[in-house]
């Protein structure tokens, strides 16, 4: 509203009105921000997106960030999923892992994945209990089958090693793909 | 709300109407440091706020030579890393919040009313309130330097989980922003006020002058931004002293989060520094070039399209900290498309100047010396854009390039030209033409030796915020050091200049020292008188104006 005309009276008092909208709005912008909070937790957990963890942040103990990645070799009809794509190991402590693992053609599946880890310095640190890698696997048509990795985790890890990640890529079964 | 707005604008009700004018008069009675303490009077802030900027200008020009000092060789010569960082840190929040925002804001305090044919600003004693809260604030600053800890060292973006960490310092500078974003609210809501509700009969929206539209917008975006700023920080404290966990990950926090909203804010502040920038070039090309501004309503709408860009591409300044490739791709083609409007501007000032009759008085030479300067900046900018390369280039001395092009060469030298263009009207003298010359090729030089290796040093892989660096960096930051040095000393020619003018300069001012100005600020005389348009400019005198603008 243009009060350059008006009477000063009439003046203040629409230049003022203006005025409380704007304050209105700025402590709405405040509220804004807060607001960001919670839908940031929302929008991380819809997206599953990974968010800092409580447990990799504790000071008091050495922990390492285990990350695991996935590969399907080009062409078979496979899909592997880790169920917990981030956890964190501890020194001596066992870190466990699952993965989902399925069958996506109307045959049966002969396959194999293949394990390597980066960086190459932490592999002193973690020695492999068990692992669905160390077999060959058959799955049937359509099957969708949970396997797990354990893996120990060396006293004497160090506390800056930081991350590591695994990476599992699926291989067909020589002579049967 | 009502009760608090009206002790800041105690003029109303019956006793206004005819008592205006001699209460008015009554308060400028006051003389020596009253006047400026009590100022209401839209120039005497606009003075505070300019020479306060400037002030700011020379601690953090200081500060920035520290930083220098230091990379001109390899190895630690004169600061402690942590001394350094505080350097870096403040020397950052000194010159956004201290230097560049004030700058602008005293701008629009002198310069809005009398474009617009106001008497005033529309909140008179809230205006001496957001003024009087900077010193105090920049005085938090400079305190927190000698506090056990020192200042705050973590950037000027006050990244968790660095700053939870330090001492007392991060606390000052958390309620230092406090109070300039208090202000800059204040500030921003008299702007609106008086754009919206002020104008002179007969000058609708879409016919007042470019720098009112992008005070404007500026304005709305400050408070739209300002207070998301000011939660940011406070849930910084929180979690600092309160036990609250927003960015502690022990506590289930994420310092992440503090990222998005502080760049939340921290976009569109970028373009609250460069929008009154290009509103001042609109003003300054056009009187120079002796023709109207180039598509006046395409400038109105790439204005209002980059504010709106500006809220939706935060996230550019994140590329690295891991975000899906969708989200990555959103916030990149988002970017690129800001450089749309932002093209429509410089081509609409190109196609101003085309066959124009233009003369090179120091303002021109300013305008024209951001456009090119700016639209470096503009290209780099599209350079980090691209999310692969802002990947590899971030917090590089490249992000340092880029970003110093745009606020040096972009705000800093349209501000420089705004000085200069309306120095006969501030002081009723008119400036030591060549002393101006000297000012802008001399700044002009020494700002590229300065800023162009550090593109070079970004490229070759130099990260920001470091003390000491590779050998093989050492030539171009050799360089980029006594760039640094002269580009400062010659601010000291500046300084000189106004002083001079304000003396006298080299002669008396005419009303309109320019052939080719047309806005209403020219129509008073110089030096503007301490009232101005108490009574609205006449129908006629708006028209005319308007009608040599073509609008």
């Amino acid at each position: 509203m243009n009060t350059a005309a008006m009477p000063a009276v009439e003046r203040d008092r629409a230049n003022r009105r203006t005025a409380i909208k704007l304050g209105i709005a700025a402590a709405a912008m405040v509220g804004f921000a807060y607001g960001m909070v919670p839908f940031y937790n929302v929008f991380c957990e819809a997206l599953g997106l990974d968010r800092a963890r409580p447990e990799l942040a504790d000071v008091h103990a050495a922990a390492m960030r285990v990350e695991f990645d996935t590969n399907v070799s080009a062409g078979l009809p496979a899909r592997l999923t880790p169920l917990q794509p981030v956890v964190a190991g501890r020194a001596g402590g066992l870190v466990k892992a699952r993965f989902r693992l399925e069958n996506l053609s109307d045959a049966p599946l002969g396959l194999r994945a293949v394990p390597s880890y980066a960086p190459e310095r932490a592999g002193r640190f973690l020695t492999k209990m068990e692992c669905f890698c160390f077999n060959a696997l058959t799955l049937a048509a359509r099957e969708t089958r949970e396997v797990t990795v354990v893996l120990l985790v060396d006293e004497a890890m160090p506390a800056e090693l930081g991350a590591v990640t695994l990476s599992y890529t699926l291989f067909p079964l020589e002579g049967k793909a | 709300m009502t009760a608090a707005t009206e002790t800041l604008n105690p003029i109303q009700g019956g006793h206004a109407d005819e008592a205006h004018g001699h209460d008015d008069h009554g308060h400028h009675a006051s003389t020596g440091w009253r006047r400026w303490v009590y100022a209401t009077n839209h120039k005497d802030i606009g003075t505070l706020y300019l020479w306060f900027a400037f002030t700011m200008f020379i601690v953090g020009g200081l500060m920035a030579l520290g930083i220098r000092a230091e990379l001109f060789t390899p190895g630690l010569q004169f600061w402690q890393p942590e001394f350094f960082n505080q350097l870096t840190t403040l020397h950052g929040i000194i010159m956004v919040f201290g230097a560049i925002m004030p700058a602008f804001t005293g701008l629009a305090n002198w310069m809005l009313p009398l474009m617009l044919g106001a008497p005033d600003m529309a909140f008179a004693r809230m205006n001496n309130w957001s003024f009087w809260l900077l010193p105090p604030s920049a005085l938090l600053l400079v305190i927190s330097l000698f506090v056990p800890g020192g200042a705050a060292a973590g950037g000027w973006t006050l990244y968790p989980p660095l700053s939870l960490q330090f001492g007392m310092g991060m606390d000052l500078a958390i309620f230092s922003v406090h109070l300039l974003g208090l202000s800059s609210i204040m500030g921003s809501i008299n702007i609106v006020v008086t754009v919206l509700n002020m104008r002179a009969p007969g000058m609708t929206l879409m016919r007042m002058p470019m720098f009112a539209w992008t005070s404007l917008v500026t304005a709305y975006l400050l408070i739209a931004v300002a207070p998301v700023l000011a939660g940011a920080v406070t849930m910084l404290l929180t979690d600092r002293h309160f036990g609250t966990h927003f960015f502690k990950a022990v506590g289930g926090g994420d310092p992440v989060l503090f990222q998005h909203i502080f760049w939340f804010f921290g976009h569109p502040e970028v373009y609250i520094m460069a929008l009154p920038a290009f509103g001042i070039v609109s003003q300054i090309i056009p009187a120079f070039a002796r023709k109207p501004l180039f598509g006046y309503h395409s400038m109105v709408y790439a204005t209002a399209s980059i504010a709106i860009l500006s809220f939706m591409v935060w996230a550019h300044h994140m590329f690295s900290v891991g975000m899906p490739a969708t989200a990555q791709l959103f916030f990149m083609f988002m970017t690129m498309l800001i450089a749309v409007p932002t093209g429509v501007k410089v081509f609409n000032w190109i196609a101003t100047m085309w066959q124009g009759s233009m003369s090179f008085e120091t303002p021109m030479l300013f305008a024209v010396g951001f456009v090119c300067l700016f639209t470096v900046g503009g290209f780099s900018g599209l350079v980090l854009s691209i999310a692969p390369v802002d990947t590899q280039m971030h917090d590089t001395y490249y992000v340092v390039a880029h970003f110093h092009y745009v606020l040096v060469a972009g705000a800093l030298f349209s501000l420089f030209g705004a000085v200069y263009y309306w120095l006969p009207k501030w002081t009723g003298y008119m400036y030591s033409e060549r002393m101006g010359k000297f000012h802008f090729w001399w700044s002009m030089i020494w700002f590229n030796v300065t800023f162009f290796p550090m593109h070079f040093l970004g490229l070759a892989g130099m990260p920001r915020r470091i003390p000491d660096y590779p050998l093989q960096f050492t030539d171009f930051n050799t360089l980029a050091s006594v760039g640094a040095f002269c580009f400062g000393l010659g601010q000291l020619i500046f300084l000189y200049n106004v002083i001079h003018t304000i003396r006298g300069g080299v002669g008396k001012a005419p009303a309109n020292p320019w052939e080719g100005s047309h806005t209403l600020e020219w129509e008073v005389p110089s030096p503007a008188p301490h009232h101005t348009w108490e009574t609205p400019p006449a129908r006629e005198v708006v028209e005319k104006g308007l009608k040599e603008q073509l609008l």
